[in-house]
């Protein structure tokens, strides 16, 4: 690339013809340096993209390491995990198969790599004959024109399959994130389930703990129960009892109270009795008295009567008498007749006649006499009587009076012990209230208490029940808590076992997400490579600064190539750890196979997606092939074109420096500029000029 | 007829019933008044005043051996006279006048004279009533007792004076 410098040299040496030397030199001065900044930018971008697309071909081998690290892990974890799947097994020996595929594809890969980096070299050396062939430059920009043409159809070719790997990559990015969501939800549903058997684990733990305690509390309960039922018992016959007595007592009260009240009626009939008896004793005073009067009056009727009887009797004695005096009257009489014989026997007649009715004289008044006696007799007996009776009478009346002041003084106790048989009644009703209150309550009591010593008689059969349950339960809560240990501990180990899963699925989710974003990295810089190349075709057909950019581009594809070549060996290790890692997971998912049937369907899938990251890495080592084929002429032709551009630049800055010292004009342009390179630092206007001149 | 039958006055003394002779009997007179006389016979009570003449009176009672007896309105005075004499003789009552049959007199039996036997006379009886008959002379006989003799002559000779005692007749 010396040879654009040239003109530069000459026109610098030439500006000792001042005036219009420095015309043209300005005029070209200002292409060159139009020319200088399109190359620049254009160089700029090539590099630009280069190095995203030897940063992102970086990003892809990282990833695809990290691919096969997650991958390891996955199978790793998945051994972990499934300690008996038979068929995760053999999805494992086709994964590892695939990953084997992979590595010998990747290590296929990574010696087209190396071949395409010979090539590369070969291509730079070919693009450096091609530099030295600057004449040819419009045949080989045609050339390359047409390469770049081929570079834009295998850029569009290797963007389809960078897109088709990103969209593999996305979808094994999908299969990785519902790997990671179910592994997730495993390791979470296992972290439940974990922590849940944890829970179960201490919650047995305590259950047993606690069935300990309500095993010994219930056995209290158990005794005290048997306690309270004896006491309830105890309650219900004394309660029995009580009642029994509360009855007596109510029987008694109430006989008590009928005894009252007929005392009280009694003492009521008494009082009455007892005024009535006043009454009558007023009243038999008062007959008494009468009776007194009437005996004075009887007395002194006798007396009277006393009185004429005497006189009948003196009368009768005179009758007597005169019978007496007839009788001897009579006797003379006859005694004279007698003497006188005849003569007197008339007379003696007479005189008996006399004597006798002198005689029935005397009988009758004998007779009256004895009645008169007998009369007298009566009149003094019935007036000693009448006597004896005013006495009595009299002392009856003492005695009644007497009587009178007994009954009054009985009168008023009566009517004290009335009042006081008023206040037992009352008192002896309300004792009956209460007795009675309080035989319901006993009554009530006894019911409730019969019931509580039939509820604690069943309680105390219950909690033996209960006890002996409470034994089986003690024995089964160890038991249980036996096992739920033993689950605990296993519940651990997969947990364990799942938390690695579900941080191996995480990072491998994130590495395919970057993959993902990486792919879709590459296929914008795919895209603006396909742009680039597209303006760098339509530049090499419309103008000469195309080769320019075209070699940027190839300049830039040439470093990613080495990398990608880089990253390629890279995959190809990664790929052969993948192998290894299948091979080791082949014997561990032997022992994974059994119990882990639904991962075996992720694995599946990420046996796939692995088929797929492998049939992708292949196709992207294939593009990338025919990258390093293109890319490699390109970067030889980049590299001469950023010697060539490097040169001109410093040519040009000396030639600026000359003019500058000639004329004020060109001062205005270029005080630094900067050398342009691959690493795609900004440099301004610097030698492109003589390239695009060469170009063209 | 005189000796057929003969009147006699009936008279009672100590509840048995005495006769005599109504012809021996002056009169009847109630026992109104008895003047004591002193030494006297203790039959004879005392002296009463009869018709104007002062009478001994002789308790027939007393002469018999009986108790002495309260004079009643019934206690008569029989005055009569044996061998010119006049006696009173205080009984317990005299008031009937009968005729007995002399046939119906018994002579008084030897064994039941007795003590008193010398002072009557027989027995009958009237409708069934015994009826002692009075000797009169051997109750008066004043010769087998001085006393009375003497008390009786006394008391006539003294001629007592006859009391102005009120004498009913």
């Amino acid at each position: 690339m010396q040879k654009p410098k040239l003109p530069s040299a000459n026109g610098q040496s030439a500006a000792s013809t001042r005036d219009s030397a420095v015309t043209d030199i300005n005029s070209m001065l200002l292409r060159i340096g139009r020319g200088l900044d399109a190359q620049n930018q254009s160089l700029d971008d090539a590099a630009n993209v280069t190095n995203r697309m030897a940063a992102s071909l970086k990003e892809t081998a990282g990833q695809a390491q990290s691919v096969a690290t997650a991958t390891e892990q996955i199978v790793s974890s998945i051994n972990e995990m499934a300690a008996s799947a038979e068929q995760m097994t053999a999805n494992v020996a086709q994964v590892a198969s695939a990953a084997a595929q992979t590595t010998s594809s990747i290590k296929s890969v990574s010696g087209s790599i190396q071949s395409v980096t010979i090539e590369a070299q070969e291509m730079a050396t070919s693009a450096q004959e091609v530099t030295s062939a600057v004449t040819e430059v419009a045949a080989s920009v045609k050339r390359i024109n047409k390469d770049s043409e081929d570079l834009a159809t295998s850029l569009t070719q290797s963007a389809a399959s960078i897109e088709e790997m990103g969209r593999s990559i996305q979808s094994v990015s999908g299969g990785a994130d519902d790997l990671t969501v179910a592994a997730e939800e495993t390791s979470s549903s296992m972290n439940e389930m974990a922590a849940s058997i944890e829970e179960v684990t201490g919650m047995s733990e305590s259950l047993t703990a606690s069935v300990e305690e309500t095993a010994t509390s219930i056995e209290e309960m158990a005794r005290s129960i048997q306690g309270v039922a004896q006491s309830a018992e105890k309650i219900t016959e004394v309660a029995g009892d009580a009642a029994a007595s509360a009855t007596e007592l109510d029987r008694s009260s109430r006989s008590v109270n009928e005894l009252v009240k007929r005392t009280e009626e009694i003492t009521r009939r008494v009082s009455r009795q007892a005024d009535e008896g006043g009454e009558k004793i007023q009243q038999s005073i008062q007959g008494i008295a009468r009776v007194s009067g009437a005996i004075t009056g009887t007395t002194n009727v006798m007396r009277e009567l006393n009185k004429r009887t005497r006189e009948i009797s003196g009368i009768v004695n005179t009758i007597i008498i005169i019978a007496e005096r007839t009788n001897l009257l009579s006797l003379n009489a006859s005694i004279e007749a007698a003497r006188a014989g005849d003569a007197g026997r008339g007379f003696a007649v007479v005189a008996e006649e006399i004597r006798n009715l002198a005689d029935r004289c005397a009988k009758a008044s004998a007779d009256v006499t004895e009645i008169v006696r007998g009369l007298e007799d009566v009149t003094r007996e019935a007036t000693e009587a009448s006597t004896a009776g005013a006495r009595l009478a009299e002392e009856s009346n003492r005695q009644s009076e007497a009587g009178l002041a007994g009954l009054k003084t009985i009168l008023a106790g009566i009517n004290e012990s009335s009042s006081l048989v008023a206040q037992i009644a009352r008192a002896s009703d309300e004792q009956i209230a209460s007795v009675k209150s309080v035989s319901d309550a006993i009554t009530l009591t006894l019911g409730q208490t019969r019931q509580i010593a039939t509820g604690a008689a069943e309680q105390s059969r219950g909690a033996g029940q209960i006890v002996q349950a409470t034994a089986h339960m003690r024995k089964a809560a160890k038991e249980v808590s036996q096992a739920t240990a033993e689950q605990s501990k296993a519940a651990r180990e997969v947990m364990k076992a799942a938390q690695s899963t579900t941080a191996i699925a995480g990072q491998f989710r994130k590495a395919m997400n970057e993959q993902a974003g990486a792919s879709a990295q590459i296929v914008q810089a795919v895209t603006t490579m396909r742009q680039s190349a597209a303006s760098t075709s339509r530049a090499m057909a419309e103008q000469a600064t195309a080769v320019e950019q075209i070699s940027r581009e190839s300049d830039r594809l040439t470093g990613k190539i080495g990398r990608v070549t880089k990253a390629m060996i890279e995959q190809a290790r990664s790929a052969q750890e993948v192998t290894a890692a299948a091979d080791s997971l082949r014997q561990q998912s032997a022992q994974a196979a059994r119990a882990m049937e639904e991962q075996a369907k992720a694995i599946k899938d990420i046996n796939t997606g692995a088929g797929d990251v492998a049939k992708q890495i292949k196709l992207i080592t294939r593009a990338n092939l025919e990258h390093s084929k293109n890319g490699v002429i390109i970067l030889e032709k980049i590299r001469e074109v950023s010697e060539v551009s490097a040169a001109t630049a410093g040519e040009t800055r000396s030639i600026t420096a000359s003019i500058g010292t000639l004329g004020d004009k060109p001062s205005t342009r270029d005080p630094h500029p900067e050398p342009p390179g691959p690493s795609g630092k900004r440099g301004r206007r610097p030698a492109s000029a003589p390239a695009e001149k060469s170009s063209i | 007829m005189a000796s057929q039958a003969e009147t006699y006055v009936l008279f009672e003394l100590a509840g048995a019933t005495y006769a005599m002779p109504s012809s021996s009997v002056q009169h009847i007179e109630m026992m109104e008044h008895v003047t004591l006389v002193p030494n006297a016979h203790r039959a004879i009570d005392g002296v009463v005043f009869s018709r104007g003449q002062v009478i001994p009176a002789l308790n027939l009672r007393a002469r018999f051996g009986f108790p002495r007896q309260e004079r009643t309105l019934r206690t008569r005075v029989i005055f009569a006279q044996v061998q010119r004499r006049v006696v009173g003789m205080i009984v317990d009552s005299a008031r009937e006048f009968k005729n007995i049959p002399a046939a119906s007199v018994r002579p008084i039996e030897q064994a039941l004279t007795g003590v008193s036997g010398n002072y009557l006379r027989g027995l009958t009886t009237v409708n069934d009533r015994l009826i002692l008959i009075l000797d009169l002379e051997a109750v008066l006989n004043l010769d087998k007792d001085e006393s009375l003799a003497t008390s009786l002559s006394e008391v006539i000779a003294s001629g007592a004076q006859p009391t102005p005692a009120a004498l009913a007749h």
